[in-house]
């Protein structure tokens, strides 16, 4: 029998390193046995997870199903509106949203996935626009408040997706968001309805959340304060 | 006319069996798996004979699982098995309720060694290993041995009885509920996980009569003192991350509820305590941690206590507006509830089922028993221990890539003296 040197435990006969410290063993005066079984069964059994492939394939086909349907249905059925694209849109919208993930659920894909449910968005509008034939609304008002939403969300991506962040961060960068967003929002409405920017309800938004902001920045950055807010939030 | 009498046999799942359903997943695993290391090599062919002679004796494991609209329920298993299998590197993975047959047991045999493996809805390690003594004398009589019954062998030609079926929760469930505020995020004590479905298990045999001895020296039952030793491990581990606000160090020890509560049931019967050691508030000697794990055991284990807190559970299944809600979305709520009370305050499980009697007859065919929790919803090691003869098998288990745990553990029983063999299934 072997000893481990340095745990001090007695090893299997069979053990080639000592599984508490995997120091090799090397007893000059019984070699590691090769030939016995050993203490345990060596050969792995694996039941393969449910296929992410197989969900994705059989979403695809539930979705193309519904549009195709709804798209045929259409031309026989009150024919004057092309009622159809709803169904259709949010049939490609959710198949943007719901099947690239299944397939690549990579963290380096996240950002493109983003990108890629943003236009879901746009598309889905746009085939709204097409029946309304609202194409104004949708390049003037729509479409730039979807971009500023994707920004949004992309720098949300950027900023909080990669390596851990503090709460703290975390809370000042969504709350500054949000402001911006108000902000970005009202200037949109205001151009198109009005055709000039006049800020008003956004600035008591964007004021708020900078009250909000400033704050949690001051506390991330003095350790005295956030290991005080630490200590009272058990964050 | 009269109306035909249906029989029943569905039932539903007890407290337990509905948490564990519900939180079944792919990287989770709710089954254990008690193990016998026989004297001569597994027959598979008697170990075959004995499973189906002895599966309908017990048929509250004859069972599979089946999601209903609001609840998980039980009915019995029509499917041919289960059948025994060679053993596999990767043990205790995950149950999937609609494979294997609908099975929701396995039994493995390598080399020597019989085991069996459980999906904790079904039963508790007392009532497993009910079981599995039962299904050892029934492979041992195969085999040609006279082994009677008795000694909590049960007779496999008797009918099974009423009792052991019933969900002693609800039989014992009382008026008052004590309601636990949600207890302090402990410890994690993880580390890298391991590729998928990998469980490291490295197993630890100690003499008993050395093991009893060492813990006397201390005052404290053998229970007691590996928990207090385990404690100490976790602190140090800790320690040696110089973390400038540690977290308290908490273990979950599950209890078996029969010995306040008599009951025969075979299916779950069990309550977990949660013993917890504050770091923050100073160093702790091992003789300290142990005057500790002592004081909260006998403060917290009086019948009226862990009555109290069941019957919070019982009312929880039996509450009606709870009923009425589809499982779909009840079940993720479970797994979150789960999550924030049965996972975050705990840095670990130490689970001791105590010693493995047999008649004398059969005491010779055995050499040793060896118990191992399932994967935990994060790579941190379960630790086990089952004592037979004078062999204690202390069995960690876990999905992450550190033997920190175990090696403290186990080179800590060293420098108290005590002899230790290990053996793992760890290849690098």
């Amino acid at each position: 029998m072997s000893y481990c040197v340095n745990c001090g435990v007695e090893l299997d006969d069979t053990a080639a390193f000592c599984p508490l410290c995997h120091t090799p063993v090397q007893n000059p005066n019984q070699p590691v046995d090769l030939h016995s079984p050993k203490p345990f069964p060596t050969e792995r059994q694996e039941v393969p997870p449910v296929s992410k492939r197989h969900v994705a394939i059989l979403l695809s086909t539930v979705l193309a199903s519904v549009g195709a349907c709804c798209g045929v249905l259409n031309l026989f059925l009150r024919t004057e509106r092309t009622w159809s694209l709803y169904v259709i849109g949010a049939a490609i919208m959710l198949w943007i949203w719901l099947v690239p993930p299944l397939l690549h659920h990579k963290k380096d894909t996240l950002r493109l996935q983003l990108l890629a449910d943003i236009l879901a968005i746009a598309i889905y509008v746009s085939l709204i626009a097409v029946d309304l034939d609202g194409w104004d609304w949708y390049w003037h008002l729509a479409l730039p408040i979807i971009l500023l939403l994707g920004a949004i969300f992309l720098f949300w991506g950027l900023t909080m997706g990669g390596r851990q962040r503090s709460t703290l961060s975390s809370m000042a960068i969504v709350i500054g968001s949000i402001g911006v967003f108000a902000m970005g929002v009202e200037c949109f409405v205001d151009r198109f309805f009005r055709g000039n920017w006049s800020p008003s309800w956004s600035l008591i938004v964007l004021a708020v959340c900078l009250i909000l902001t400033i704050p949690l920045i001051i506390v991330r950055r003095m350790p005295s304060l956030r290991e005080e807010v630490r200590r009272r939030f058990h964050l | 006319m009269p109306r035909k009498q249906v029989k029943k046999n569905w039932y539903p799942l007890d407290n337990a069996g509905v948490l564990y359903s519900a939180i079944q997943r792919e990287r989770y695993s709710a089954v254990y798996r008690f193990s016998a290391l026989m004297t001569d090599p597994v027959d598979p062919e008697a170990l075959q004979r004995a499973v189906d002679k002895t599966m309908p004796r017990f048929p509250g494991f004859c069972v599979r699982i089946r999601r209903g609209a609001f609840w998980c329920y039980f009915e019995p298993n029509p499917s041919p098995g289960p059948f025994v299998k060679p053993d596999m590197a990767n043990p205790c993975q995950p149950v999937r309720f609609h494979e294997d047959n609908d099975w929701l047991i396995r039994i493995f045999y390598y080399q020597r060694r019989i085991s069996l493996e459980v999906f904790h809805a079904v039963s508790d390690g007392a009532g497993t290993l009910v079981f599995l003594r039962t299904l050892l004398a029934v492979y041992l009589r195969e085999l040609g041995h006279p082994i009677p019954n008795g000694e909590g062998i049960l007779d496999v030609s008797a009918p099974p009885e009423r009792e052991e079926m019933e969900d002693a929760y609800a039989r014992y469930a009382g008026q008052r509920v004590l309601r636990i505020p949600l207890e302090k995020t402990a410890f994690p004590n993880t580390s890298a996980p391991e590729p998928f479905y990998t469980l490291n298990v490295t197993l630890g045999l100690v003499p008993v009569d050395l093991l009893r001895e060492k813990a006397k020296s201390y005052h404290a039952t053998i229970t007691e003192y590996l928990t207090a030793v385990l404690l100490q491990c976790l602190l140090e581990n800790q320690a040696a991350h110089r973390f400038r606000h540690p977290q308290p160090v908490a273990l979950a020890i599950p209890i078996n509820l029969r010995p306040w509560f008599p009951s025969k049931t075979l299916r779950n019967f069990i309550l977990t305590m949660r013993l917890c050691i504050d770091p923050t508030l100073g160093e702790y000697t091992l003789p300290e941690i142990i005057r500790l794990v002592q004081s909260y055991m006998r403060l917290h284990t009086s019948r009226q206590e862990m009555r109290a807190r069941f019957t919070g559970n019982v009312r929880f299944t039996r509450n009606r507006f709870l009923q009425i809600i589809p499982l779909p979305l009840k079940n993720p709520v479970l797994a979150f509830s789960y999550q924030m009370a049965g996972v975050r305050p705990y840095s670990g499980t130490y689970t001791n089922p105590g010693a493995f009697p047999v008649p004398p007859e059969m005491a010779p065919h055995i050499q040793r028993m060896e118990v191992m929790l399932g994967q935990a919803t994060r790579p941190s090691p379960h630790c086990a221990s089952i004592s037979y003869g004078n062999t204690m098998a202390i069995t960690f288990a876990g999905t992450g890539v550190s033997s920190e745990t175990e090696r403290r553990f186990f080179t800590h029983l060293v420098k108290e003296g005590l002899p230790v063999r290990v053996e793992s299934n760890r290849t690098k």
